[in-house]
């Protein structure tokens, strides 16, 4: 009965999501938005369930498979439209449909009164349906169809106000970048078939160690490009500042809770296969610290307080993927977890703001919002902490056991991640109190939209169903790491390294010694982020550096000329140049010319008809000799 | 029997519509219920199908011309029951689509559908030679005859196009059937063995590639998707394409051993080629109509990857992505010529903004558009990932090749779906037209719930498409 629960969390969502669109106009769009909540929540209840089953089992034999039916069969080829239900998809699971269930409810404020409610809760359901099929899948393949559907799900939620040229362009563009990251796990998954001939994760596992090095290279090339892409990591990374269009309850959920970090959940799965291609999976270190640095540098300029927030989840991906990287798998799915906590907190509040702002997200139209909104800037500030890893707030349990454990990790590669990684914390701790001091403190901007906005001033901050998740998830963001105090209480670590047993493990005193100096740059990071905002001055003062980063360091520009204008240019040239002058016109002559050959036998003939079933014969003739007699 | 019925239902079927002096929506609505008709009876069929068998079955065997080998020799395999299945949903929604738009000429046009239904039925079930190019042949027949007729300002010229590439490939597969035959001594194809003549390998090679059409063969294509009834279009690229599918499947690959070994590198790199190539000038074309025919050709490279692959992955592929392209392809016909109703024009340019107000619209235009570029989940996926799986067997590049595709048919397909429901409105749609209509729907949203089981379920077709054995062992040893 172990997976009972976990087949409904699966399926719950997926029923609402057809119920909705199914009902159309039948139900009201509060109603849709009621069975949206409901379903993630019973979804949760059915991963709750499940893992107080899976806790009951001995620890050795906390791996339960199940199958539906064979979804897919070719040749040897069999694969199961089947779930693995064990202590990490458990632990997703649990984020997935908890968060979820905190952010749809959410949504039922946050939406109320747009003209589609019920189209937004049909997707956001699709999308809940999507990621626990991403996590709970016991196979490669249906790992792969989750990881397409909740693409899927984030391209119709991106674009969901549709009349926004912006809106429709990001969502394309997060379509297509993602489209390049499902081809390589794609070939990747092919290159399993051959080498293996299954794609179910313990099969797989079991041969990878007689597989040829350059096969395991590939694979774990493969499934690192659809990492790099889901998860926004450098260099597939471009998509998720401009996937800020979408509603921000989407991009609490989508773009920093869940989606996003699937990338980080693949790393760790597939750990048995990255292990036998270490330099792959150094490179995805490599590319996380990269991208956190990069990203950290790129949220001290921006404006938009949402697209500060989505550079700031490139980079705290950052430390996941440096983390699961260097084997540190346990503290790399700690750190998606309070990530998850912290970062829908710090979304669902700058919804809280952006929504009593009417629609503004530029943080230099904001300023003093303390006053009129104290319960949604403690909850900013409780999220704010988390992220900087300041003591006993979530982030700084998860995030000072990545970085211990590069420091434990040691050798050339452990040190540069360690000493990039610490000089991330400084960085965020400038950009987060950046953002944080220009919306809650000092003076109002001038004309603030607020006041032009007295629609929402009858309920205070918002209605309950807004404010109860942002309170939920600012009190997880505060507690939530509690589950790993090192050499005290490590319940999670012991949960995970069952399943993904790590490859480094800090003494006590590395994590103690790691966090003290991790925690003073943080601190710095702050204090330079006030200093400069009460001198009324930016933390970036080099003109040329600060329009690098104004500009996302060219990337986009740089992928338009390698990329799009190829495709366009050959695309025009293959149109002129080959297709019309080639295969069109040529017809044309061959058209003309079968017309005036005809005219002409017509006028020696008697008959068209006649003609061409002479000419016909005596072509068949003619080429049936030839087939036979030349060889 | 039943093989015979469902080729005879939609021909008879054809001269009572010819024939009864009935009004213009009596006759239109005969031929949609005789349509249905053929629906059902495969319903049947396919209820009796032994699908763990790999054997021929419903076979009819009738001496045509003993002295020189010919018979009429129907039946079906697993395959042949999905391709068939596919040409009569499909054709019954072209047909139905006629009735719904009120196609002038009724008694002619649809006469002239339901016997283009009757001879695309009879070429998947054809088990001779002369039998399969005499099928093959009057599918021509009533093609040129809607198009010519009912086609669009341009019509005389994609006719004549049509019919010169047709024509060409008709005498080569005519001469290549005769010279089969001949050398042979039967056109039987059960008691015919193989071959390896090169020439007589190129001669149906040749004519399938036109049909389907490949890399560098789609001359004919744009212009004559364009210029055609839409539901010509749809049927045309939907499953009278598949022909070429089931050409390659029963001839030219189980018969020519020879010739396909030497020959496959060749037309693996062909099919590549008219992936990508359909794919990037879909990705560019200025046109609804231009988008799917592309896409279309684009499509038909892939299952030829998978056919040349010649191993299980790629033959289960190829089958399971004939069935769904027919259906999507159909669909997407359909839907553009919806489209192009309420709007007066296909062109891009003057569209946009229709998702607002036609949620209905909206919801079956996207599930298709998702359809179409194979999105992970999807029918299409699961088809294009076995054809990536079995051609990476002849080399990892047409792996990558494929992998290509698949992001490629993510731009074109979401140009197509955003230059008609997104952003602003464009200056074709106007505030009166209409979401879509419960008739149209009843057209369009059984085949898209066709493929919605082949979602959830694509072992369907792939686990039956050739019985109890393995799709390879079929084509090198049972077919030869």
């Amino acid at each position: 009965m172990t997976v009972a629960g976990a087949w409904i969390c699966l399926f719950a969502p997926l029923a609402a999501a057809l119920l909705i669109t199914l009902t159309g106009q039948v139900i009201s769009r509060r109603t849709a938005g009621v069975i949206a909540t409901l379903a993630t929540f019973v979804a949760f209840a059915g991963a709750v369930w499940s893992f107080f089953e899976v806790r009951a089992e001995s620890p050795s034999d906390r791996e339960n498979l199940s199958t539906l039916y064979t979804w897919l069969v070719a040749g040897n080829l069999h694969v199961g439209f089947q779930i693995l239900v064990d202590p990490l998809s458990l632990v997703m699971m649990l984020i997935v449909s908890g968060v979820g269930g905190l952010i749809v409810l959410y949504s039922v404020g946050y939406m109320h009164g747009d003209d589609e409610e019920r189209r937004y809760f049909a997707y956001m359901s699709i999308f809940v349906f999507a990621m626990l099929l991403l996590v709970e899948s016991g196979n490669f393949l249906l790992l792969l169809v989750g990881w397409g559907l909740v693409g899927l799900a984030s391209y119709l939620l991106i674009g969901f106000w549709h009349q926004r040229p912006e809106a429709v362009a990001a969502a394309k563009k997060a379509f297509v970048m993602n489209a390049i990251g499902d081809a390589t796990f794609a070939l990747a998954a092919v290159l399993l078939v051959w080498q293996t001939g299954t794609l179910e994760y313990f099969g797989v596992f079991d041969q990878v160690g007689s597989m040829s090095q350059t096969m395991v290279d590939l694979v774990a090339l493969g499934l690192l490009g659809g990492a790099l892409a889901k998860s926004a990591q450098i260099p597939l990374h471009t998509w998720l500042p401009d996937a800020m269009e979408g509603p921000t309850p989407v991009s609490a959920l989508i773009h920093a809770a869940t989606m996003v970090t699937a990338g980080v959940y693949l790393l760790v799965r597939a750990s048995p296969i990255f292990e036998q291609a270490p330099h792959v999976q150094h490179l995805a270190a490599v590319l996380g610290l990269i991208t956190l640095l990069a990203a950290g540098l790129v949220a001290l300029v921006q404006w938009d307080i949402k697209r500060v927030i989505a550079y700031s989840t490139m980079s705290q991906i950052g430390y996941m993927f440096l983390g699961a990287g260097i084997g540190a798998y346990g503290f790399a799915i700690f750190h998606l977890m309070t990530h998850a906590f912290f970062k829908a907190c710090l979304f669902l509040a700058a919804g809280v703001v952006i929504h009593r702002l009417d629609g503004e997200q530029d943080m230099r139209k904001m300023g003093g919002l303390r006053k009129a909104l104290p319960r949604t800037h403690l909850a900013f500030l409780a999220g704010s902490l988390a992220l900087v890893a300041i003591p006993i707030f979530a982030g700084f349990w998860s995030k000072d056991a990545i970085l211990a454990s590069a420091l434990a990790y040691g050798g050339a590669l452990g040190w540069t991640l360690y000493i990039g990684g610490l000089l991330g914390t400084f960085l965020t701790g400038a950009y987060t109190f950046r953002l944080y001091y220009r919306m809650f403190h000092g003076e109002p901007a001038e004309a603030p939209a607020a006041a032009a906005a007295p629609s929402h001033a009858e309920h205070g901050e918002g209605p309950r169903s807004m404010l109860l998740p942002v309170g939920v998830l600012a009190v997880l963001s505060t507690i939530g790491g509690l589950v790993y105090i090192p050499g005290v209480w490590e319940p999670l670590e012991t949960w995970l390294s069952e399943v993904v047993p790590p490859l480094v493990v800090p003494t006590t005193a590395q994590d103690w010694g790691s966090s003290a100096i991790a925690v003073t740059l943080g601190l710095i990071g702050i204090f330079v982020a006030r200093r400069a905002f009460y001198a009324g001055r930016q933390i970036v003062t080099n003109p040329g550096l600060w329009r690098l980063l104004e500009q996302k360091l060219y990337f986009d520009e740089l992928y338009d000329a390698l990329f799009y204008r190829p495709a366009v240019a050959l695309s025009n040239v293959l149109r002129r140049d080959v297709e019309e002058p080639v295969i069109e016109r040529s017809l044309d002559e061959i058209g003309s010319g079968t017309l005036q050959v005809g005219g002409e036998v017509a006028r020696v003939q008697s008959g068209l008809l006649r003609t061409y079933a002479l000419a016909i014969a005596a072509a068949v003739f003619v080429l049936v000799v030839v087939f036979v007699a030349v060889r | 029997m039943l093989s015979t019925a469902l080729i005879v239902l939609p021909i008879a079927g054809a001269l009572v519509v010819a024939v009864l002096p009935l009004t213009k929506t009596a006759t239109a609505g005969l031929s949609f219920l005789i349509a249905l008709g053929e629906v059902a009876l495969w319903i049947v069929t396919a209820s009796r199908f032994d699908f763990n068998s790999s054997q021929l079955q419903f076979s009819t065997s009738h001496e045509w011309v003993q002295s020189l080998g010919i018979s009429y020799t129907v039946g079906f395999y697993g395959f042949s029951i999905w391709l068939v299945g596919a040409t009569v949903v499909c054709s019954a929604a072209a047909i139905g689509y006629a009735l719904w738009v009120g196609r002038d000429r009724p008694r002619a046009y649809h006469a002239l559908m339901l016997g283009l239904t009757g001879a695309v039925v009879s070429t998947f079930v054809a088990q001779d030679l002369l039998l399969f190019y005499a099928s093959f042949e009057a599918m021509l027949i009533p093609l040129y005859v809607l198009i010519g007729v009912w086609g669009g300002a341009k019509r005389n010229v994609a006719t004549l196009t049509f019919v010169v590439y047709t024509m060409a490939g008709s005498l080569l597969m005519l001469a290549a059937v005769v010279a089969f035959g001949v050398t042979q001594g039967t056109f039987d194809l059960a008691q015919a063995g193989t071959s390896d003549n090169v020439w007589i390998f190129l001669g149906f090679a040749v004519a399938f590639a036109i049909k389907a059409p490949l890399f560098p063969f789609h001359g004919w294509l744009p212009i004559t998707y364009r210029e055609a009834p839409v539901e010509v279009a749809a049927v045309l690229s939907g499953i009278v394409s598949k022909t070429a599918v089931y050409g390659f499947l029963r001839i030219a690959i189980p018969k020519f051993p020879d010739p396909v070994h030497d020959l496959t590198g060749l037309i693996l790199v062909l099919g590549g080629a008219g992936l990508v190539y359909g794919s990037v000038l879909a990705f560019r074309t200025s046109d609804l109509r231009g988008i799917v025919a592309y896409s279309s050709m684009a499509q038909m490279g892939l299952i030829t990857l998978g056919l040349f692959s010649v191993n299980d992955y790629g033959l289960d592929g190829a089958v399971l992505q004939s069935v769904n392209h027919a259906l999507i392809t159909t669909s997407m016909f359909l839907l553009v010529g919806m489209v192009e109703r309420r709007c007066g024009t296909g062109e891009l340019g003057h569209l946009g903004g229709m998702a607002r107000g036609r949620p209905v619209l909206a919801t079956v235009l996207m599930v298709a558009g998702m359809i179409t570029l194979a999105v992970p989940g999807s029918a299409t996926f699961a088809g294009e990932f076995l054809i990536m799986t079995g051609v990476y067997g002849k080399g990892w590049g047409y792996a990558v090749i494929v992998a290509l595709g698949v992001v490629l048919a993510a731009m074109y397909a979401l140009r197509l779906i955003s230059a008609v429901l997104h952003v602003r409105t464009g200056s074709a749609v106007r505030d009166e037209a209409l979401d879509l209509r419960v008739g149209e729907l009843a057209l369009v949203v059984p085949m898209v719930a066709c493929l919605l089981v082949l979602s959830a379920w694509p072992a369907l077709v792939t686990e039956s498409s050739f019985g109890g054995d393995k799709g390879s062992q079929v084509l090198t040893q049972r077919f030869r």
